[in-house]
């Protein structure tokens, strides 16, 4: 289940193997993985989503496979996140169960109020910062429309964009259940280390 | 030999694939194609389309799925297992770097898994995991394929068709003229794509090829 209180995710991305990425990541004590890398193959995914599955059931802590549900369903990942772009959340209920974590992106009210209707486990919301790790298309959100739609929708919001340690604690007092990150941590000198200061920065907010 | 797939009858011996890469922007095609299918024909048809984001393939596979087909057509999808199974497809077409197909199986213990393979390892290597059948190419030349350096040929096509016992359909500049040739050397079948160009030539190609994989 999503963690009860603040959590931080930490999506993987091509800056850096996933699975050593994830093994600092929780390490340092993140309680989401979330294996994103949008160029490698189907086989190296799955092994790939396998082996961090695994790790992330030895740390109590969850892993999500983004877009590729087939892959999610092969290595038994704890759930998928899927973007505005991907596979429906309806149909992908349906391959998942009840039972295992759907996330959705949003970047709107309109859209987190459409994903918490179509039976999102928690929604992705940002880019709350000006963010180099995906080519966006849009401006920032903004921390105040976190508030805004931390007050709309009843699911846990999965803050994400451009997220620091000196920002995190606000989006937390924002309403946010958790903070994700991408290039804070795989970009970070010390990956792990970046992560602990995340993971003290959020639990300190409240 | 015909060989059974999971929903219990021969696998059609001709293999459509749709698009590829030098066809960017143009995915109803697929659907055009579908609609000029000889009604007494069946096929395997297989939906690849790379361009386009999971959302706009999950509704191009629904599309299809709900279209009527020949009987015992056969619509798969490339790499997307998850897409087959929500649209309701027969199976999943697996590039050689795919996910696994025997971890395929395991959490779709119905659909018709196939694997592209491009040497005599890997077709050994896909019926050990369970693949029902393989695609084997570029046989001949071919213009989508150039630039992954020359052909096959059909001794390497012979030697992967004796390595395994699965169905082998040969893909790669595969004609009516040259698909003799692909059986001969031990292939169930033939796919094609820039072949199956919708057009006036469609179905006259269509028939042409099940003269020579019928006879």
């Amino acid at each position: 289940m999503i963690p009860s209180s603040p959590f931080l995710c930490v999506i993987t991305d091509e800056a850096m193997c996933p699975l050593t990425l994830a093994e600092e990541a929780l390490r340092g004590g993140a309680a989401m993985i979330q294996l994103r890398h949008k160029t490698a193959s189907g086989s190296q995914l799955f092994s790939w989503a396998l082996a961090i599955s695994r790790r992330c059931r030895e740390y109590g802590a969850l892993c999500i496979v983004n877009d590729r549900l087939d892959i999610a369903l092969a290595c038994g990942a704890d759930g998928v996140h899927l973007g505005q772009q991907d596979i429906p959340a309806a149909a992908a209920r349906k391959l998942l169960g009840k039972k295992r974590i759907i996330g959705l992106s949003a970047s709107s009210p309109d859209e987190a109020i459409r994903a918490e209707k179509d039976g999102a486990d928690y929604i992705g919301f940002g880019h709350i910062y000006p963010t180099s790790s995906k080519d966006k298309g849009f401006d920032p959100v903004g921390p105040e429309m976190l508030r805004e739609v931390a007050a709309l929708v009843s699911l846990p919001l999965i803050a994400i964009g451009g997220i620091k340690r000196e920002n995190a604690p606000q989006l937390i007092g924002h309403g946010a259940s958790g903070i994700a990150v991408i290039s804070a941590v795989s970009r970070a000198v010390d990956p792990y280390r970046a992560t602990s200061e995340l993971v003290y920065a959020i639990n300190r907010s409240f | 030999m015909a060989h059974i797939n999971p929903h219990g009858t021969p696998l059609p011996r001709l293999f459509l694939i749709s698009g590829g890469q030098e066809n960017p922007d143009n995915s109803s095609l697929l659907l055009k194609q579908l609609e000029l299918l000889p009604r007494s024909l069946s096929c395997m048809v297989q939906i690849r389309e790379k361009h386009l984001e999971a959302k706009q393939l999950f509704s191009l596979a629904q599309k299809a799925a709900d279209m009527v087909l020949p009987t015992g057509t056969r619509l798969l999808i490339n790499e997307r297992a998850d897409i087959a199974l929500a649209a309701g497809l027969h199976g999943v077409h697996l590039p050689e770097s795919g996910c696994p197909p025997d971890k395929i199986r395991a959490v779709a213990p119905d659909l018709l898994i196939g694997c592209s393979v491009h040497s005599s390892s890997s077709a050994i290597i896909a019926e050990h995991s369970g693949a029902d059948y393989l695609l084997f190419g570029p046989v001949f030349d071919t213009p989508s394929k150039r630039k992954y350096g020359a052909p096959q040929g059909l001794d390497k096509l012979g030697k992967l068709c004796r390595s395994t016992t699965l169905p082998v359909f040969a893909v790669g500049g595969i004609t009516p003229q040259n698909v003799s040739h692909c059986m001969r050397e031990g292939a169930y079948g033939a796919a094609g794509i820039s072949i199956f160009k919708p057009g006036e030539e469609f179905a006259g190609n269509f028939e042409q090829f099940y003269r020579v994989l019928y006879q």
